[in-house]
């Protein structure tokens, strides 16, 4: 069944209090007008002084006055559409709505038939935005592996082309080149039948991260400026990570993720006034004993579910990180530091959120296994998020009167009718009882998910592109690959 | 509507869980379309046989919904309000399969034993035992093991079934068993038992004849019981 992703009390987990977003948003302007953001090259140090900053050329640093940050904030949506291929997974990215998806972008996979972690190529992709397309819970496909075999200058449009072939949901990517983000856009707007009704319908968005801290890199920015200025969806998350790149306590590390991110609104604001752009986190803790990443940790989650808090108090939308692990196989670790950091996030009201499913070893390698997993974990995280609605139905005065003392619930309509939209039924979880379930082969859940992966990808392939758009593209960007 | 029409509507109604027009269905609103009650008497009315509702109608649309719940597509709650349909349909149909010469499947008696308050289980036996065309004379809860014995000799059942949560009162079922030595109808009927505590060894052990783990293996347990 399909799970209504409207929430109806998001935000019931808040870790700030209102006067704790007060202070975490008034340090931030002081770090953006005292502290100020380094100025990465010439083309940016000019989108700064349009945006009203001050640039110090002998510094070269910019310093962001308030009224800017308020004045580019209000330029901004509150709302942006991630658009599906047709209406069915259209992603509303705002407050009251909450959406999980994949995330990378990995350089690795764990080899489905071996085991063992190898270099990832476009042919996995293949295979996770089909995984992707069937699992229920996996509201997007954020392009989740780096095709190691291609040159950088083909990757973009391979990683996009594999995407929106393989599946209908909303494709979000990094890029890496910007003739490859142009040609991406370009390759688009072809499927979409003309700019104008991409523009409408956006099936692609891209991020370009904001690094940490202060100093964006003048790559990304470029790109960033670019993508905004053709008005496609672009997230500019910031990813500062406690004790290395931003404050080893966990409010100063939101500070700085927040400062970075709010500098990405406002040069997208200022390049496109208007343009869709999502704030965002992937702000993250370290590893204490050798400063190392760390996607697990529940300081993760406590950082991403307070940008949601943020977001909500900037009504900007929001891109958000939870759900992955660090762990390098498919066990215990890798569902419970999952499910923590999700359930974290999806709690506290973040609009969209990535790296949720098939995520691992410090978000380098990926495993189809585990895209299973985390299917029936973001089942269980959405349930949680759709709280406990309250009718008279569902409070059920008048069955609990036809039953009385004593009755029995199972054999009446109340539950018929209400069980299905009431209770998560899952997929991949076991309740078997121990005698059916060793007659049914004793098997644990990552035979049980292996075998579910095994049934999506022989299943016979369902393609997004009709052949003569195929053939088109192919002529038209003979760098396609699959 | 022709009659073959009539008969896949019945059907389709009992697979919905659909006793009457006012009843939803459970994939989709069906309401205000009639439901199996309306049906069966519409059916009866133009002459069709009540042999010809039962088989073609009821039981393939109970097959229908076993099927169902093997796949994964329904569970227990959906199974039991499909065979209040049936069970419905049956009080309709009864008068005129009499009429017809056509027995019931078997005749069973239910009970949960002595000092047991949890019939749940039972009752749902006895839903899932009704809808599929078996007579049930169902005693309730904490039942006397002469009066269980005494119901199934009057009412000459070729079944009995009886239930226990508790492991303190498991015990009942073998004392329920033991009355019979008395009256010697022991070998007329033959005995099932269930409930959580219950195992095929416990079963075995005590003599009864056979161990439902649910009300489908119940089921498949009245079937070969009545040679079916």
């Amino acid at each position: 069944m399909i799970w209504m992703h409207h929430a109806g009390a998001p935000g019931r987990y808040q870790p700030l209090d209102d006067d704790g977003i007060k202070q975490v948003h008034e340090t931030s302007l002081r770090v953006l007008s005292e502290v100020g953001i380094s100025v990465p090259d010439p083309e940016t140090a000019e989108v700064f002084r349009q945006a009203g900053a001050h640039v110090d050329d002998e510094l070269n640093v910019a310093r962001i006055p308030p009224e800017v940050i308020a004045e580019k904030v209000k330029s901004a949506p509150t709302e942006v559409r991630l658009c599906g291929r047709d209406g069915r997974c259209d992603l509303d990215i705002q407050d009251g709505n909450v959406y999980l998806g994949t995330g990378g972008t990995a350089l690795n996979i764990l080899d489905f038939d071996s085991g063992e972690k190898r270099t990832a190529k476009i042919g996995d992709l293949v295979d996770v935005a089909r995984l992707v397309d069937s699992l229920e819970n996996v509201d997007f496909l954020l392009l989740p592996t780096y095709p190691n075999e291609l040159p950088v200058e083909e990757v973009d449009v391979n990683r996009f082309y594999t995407g929106l072939l393989y599946t209908g949901k909303h494709v979000m990517g990094g890029v890496y080149t910007r003739e490859g983000a142009s040609r991406v856009i370009r390759m688009a707007e072809r499927m979409a039948g003309s700019a104008e009704s991409l523009r409408e319908r956006p099936f692609i968005s891209m991020i370009t991260c904001m690094t940490s801290p202060l100093k964006p890199d003048p790559h990304y920015t470029r790109l960033m400026v670019d993508i905004a200025r053709e008005g496609i969806p672009v997230a500019v998350p910031a990813e500062p990570l406690c004790g290395a790149t931003g404050p080893v306590t966990i409010a100063g590390n939101l500070v700085m993720q927040n400062v970075d991110s709010l500098t990405g609104v406002v040069l997208a604001q200022t390049a496109n006034p208007g343009t869709p752009v999502i704030y965002g986190s992937v702000a993250s803790s370290t590893n204490l004993k050798n400063m190392g990443y760390l996607c697990g940790s529940v300081e993760m989650g406590l950082l991403n579910a307070a940008g949601a808090q943020l977001a909500s108090f900037y009504g900007l939308p929001y891109y958000a990180t939870a759900g992955a692990t660090d762990s390098k196989t498919v066990d215990v670790q890798c569902a419970y530091e999952s499910a923590i950091t999700s359930i974290m996030a999806a709690l506290a009201g973040a609009h969209y959120i990535h790296d949720a499913a098939g995520l691992m070893e410090f978000a380098m390698t990926v495993s189809l296994e585990k895209y299973v997993i985390d299917n029936e974990i973001l089942g269980m995280v959405m349930r949680a998020v759709e709280g406990i609605r309250i009718t008279p139905e569902s409070l059920a005065f008048d069955v609990i009167k036809e039953a009385g003392p004593g009755g029995d619930f199972i054999s009446k309509n109340h539950t018929v009718k209400n069980m299905r939209k009431e209770h998560y039924i899952p997929t991949l979880s076991d309740r078997l009882d121990r005698e059916e379930w060793e007659k049914s082969g004793a098997k644990n859940t990552l035979a049980r998910a292996r075998a579910t992966v095994r049934r999506i990808l022989d299943s016979d392939v369902k393609e997004y592109l009709s052949p003569a758009i195929k053939a088109e593209l192919k002529s038209e960007f003979p760098e396609i690959a699959v | 509507m022709k009659g073959d029409e009539l008969l896949q509507e019945i059907e389709l109604n009992v697979v919905q869980g659909r006793r009457n027009s006012s009843d939803e269905g459970l994939d989709e609103d069906l309401s205000g379309t009639p439901g199996v009650t309306e049906l069966v008497e519409d059916a009866l009315n133009r002459g069709i046989g009540a042999k010809g509702i039962l088989v073609d109608a009821i039981s393939s649309g109970m097959t229908e919904v076993g099927e169902r719940y093997e796949k994964g597509m329904y569970f227990l709650p959906d199974m039991l309000a499909a065979a209040e349909t049936v069970e419905a349909a049956m009080e309709i149909l009864e008068p005129y399969l009499l009429k017809a010469g056509i027995e019931s499947r078997g005749k069973i008696v239910l009970a949960t034993v002595k000092g047991d308050l949890h019939d749940i289980g039972k009752n749902i036996v006895g839903l899932m035992l009704k809808g599929t065309g078996y007579s049930v004379i169902d005693l309730g809860n904490n039942v006397d093991p002469d009066d269980i014995v005494s119901a199934v000799v009057e009412n000459e059942a070729n079944m009995l079934g009886l239930s226990a949560l508790l492991t303190t009162t498991m015990h009942q079922m073998s004392e329920t068993i033991e009355a019979f030595s008395g009256v010697g109808f022991r070998d007329k009927v033959k005995v099932m038992v269930g409930g959580a505590p219950i195992s095929s060894e416990f079963a075995e052990e005590i003599g009864a004849d056979g161990y439902g783990k649910d009300a489908f293996e119940a089921l498949k347990l009245a079937d070969d019981f009545t040679d079916i």
